[in-house]
């Protein structure tokens, strides 16, 4: 799927991935592939994106909103 | 006729302003590029957010939200951007002028002005409409260090007071970039919230999906007003600023065609009065030797 991290100031991440894990209010998420359409509140903490080549990345929010629509992860990162 | 070392040194004094305009005008054209260029990165997150708003708003009224109360205007705040510096043609007055006439609009109600930006703190320091206490102190260091934190926390301070019930109504006026020679003076209300227009196309599109909100809408919503209103907010600081290096660089754009113009006519002047003050030589020579000869 495709993954996109942006803050209002740059974006942090565009590519493709395998897995994504998100720390959701309620308790930490995962995304993967062909994951249905979803809205959720991030609340402060790491999000980890695994990439197709296994590589891990991992960027520190201080809260957020993200969108799953169309295999497309969307983190409006803050 | 003006002497000729006066002359001379009014075009030194001329030609060394202008190469301060000129150098100015590379200036501003080059943070305009960077200003510029802070709103393009902005501008898919806003769209973004607005987007995802506009998706839970379809069934969710956001006007139940702390930030969405509409109340009688009785106490309102007027946030007025301008600049740091000058030397930006009419850049700050219009700002001021709008600001002027919401005053007079809101005559019964108690109207304290914001002034984000030196200029306008500086204007409205003199009247007793500027907002001291409570407010983040000397809110105009924000354009020496530009980015969303130190946007959010002044406009933090403005939507605490919003919730508090001690503020009404709040408005942002600022010069939205059009172009780098054109700026719209843009009065917008920041507060309280109104409620995202569904876009007809957009409308069709999203409400074909069924989302699953995560924990729930209504939380989603109360995380998502306060963020969009600090993206309203920090686009009105990113566009004032674009504005405002737009503006200066005109305006020196002008001052140093001006300038080039005036050396132009001093040229004409001095060589006119040097040619008048050589043939008045000759013709003192010419007449001494005239006066010897007769």
């Amino acid at each position: 799927m495709r993954v996109e991290i942006i803050t209002p100031d740059e974006s942090l991440f565009k590519g493709e991935a395998k897995s994504v894990s998100m720390p959701g209010i309620d308790g930490s998420l995962g995304i993967l592939d062909n994951h249905a359409p979803l809205i959720t509140a991030l609340k402060a903490g790491d999000v980890h994106v695994r990439t197709g080549s296994g590589e891990e990345k991992t960027f520190t929010l201080k809260g957020g909103t993200a969108e799953v629509l169309h295999n497309r992860l969307l983190i409006l990162a803050e | 006729m003006a002497n000729l070392k006066e002359i001379r040194s009014r075009i030194v004094s001329v030609n060394s302003t202008k190469q301060i305009t000129s150098a100015m005008k590379m200036v501003s054209a080059a943070k305009l590029h960077r200003a510029q260029s802070a709103i393009t990165r902005m501008r898919p997150y806003a769209e973004k957010m607005q987007e995802i708003l506009r998706n839970l708003s379809d069934s969710l009224d956001v006007s139940e939200n702390v930030y969405g109360v509409q109340r009688e205007a009785e106490r309102v705040l007027i946030i007025a951007i301008n600049s740091n510096r000058g030397l930006c043609g009419a850049f700050n007055n219009n700002v001021n002028r709008k600001v002027r006439e919401l005053i007079d609009r809101h005559k019964g109600a108690k109207v304290k002005v914001l002034g984000v930006g030196k200029k306008a703190y500086d204007t409205f320091k003199k009247t007793d409409e500027l907002a001291g206490a409570g407010y983040p102190e000397l809110p105009y260091e924000i354009f020496n260090d530009l980015n969303f934190e130190n946007a959010s926390e002044i406009a933090e301070s403005v939507m605490d007071k919003f919730a508090e019930k001690r503020l009404d109504k709040v408005y942002l006026v600022y010069n939205s970039f059009k172009n780098a020679a054109v700026q719209h003076t843009t009065v917008e209300n920041f507060l309280p919230v109104e409620p995202p227009k569904s876009d007809e196309e957009n409308g069709d599109n999203s409400g074909q999906t069924e989302f699953i909100f995560e924990p729930n809408k209504e939380e989603i919503v109360e995380a998502l007003v306060p963020k969009t209103l600090k993206i309203q907010f920090y686009k009105a600081l990113l566009d004032s600023n674009a504005a405002e290096h737009g503006a200066r660089m005109t305006s020196m754009h002008q001052a140093t065609d001006n300038a080039t113009e005036l050396v132009k006519e001093l040229n004409l002047v001095y060589n006119k009065a040097r040619q008048a003050s050589i043939t008045n030589e000759i013709l003192e020579i010419v007449s001494g030797a005239e006066a010897l000869n007769g």
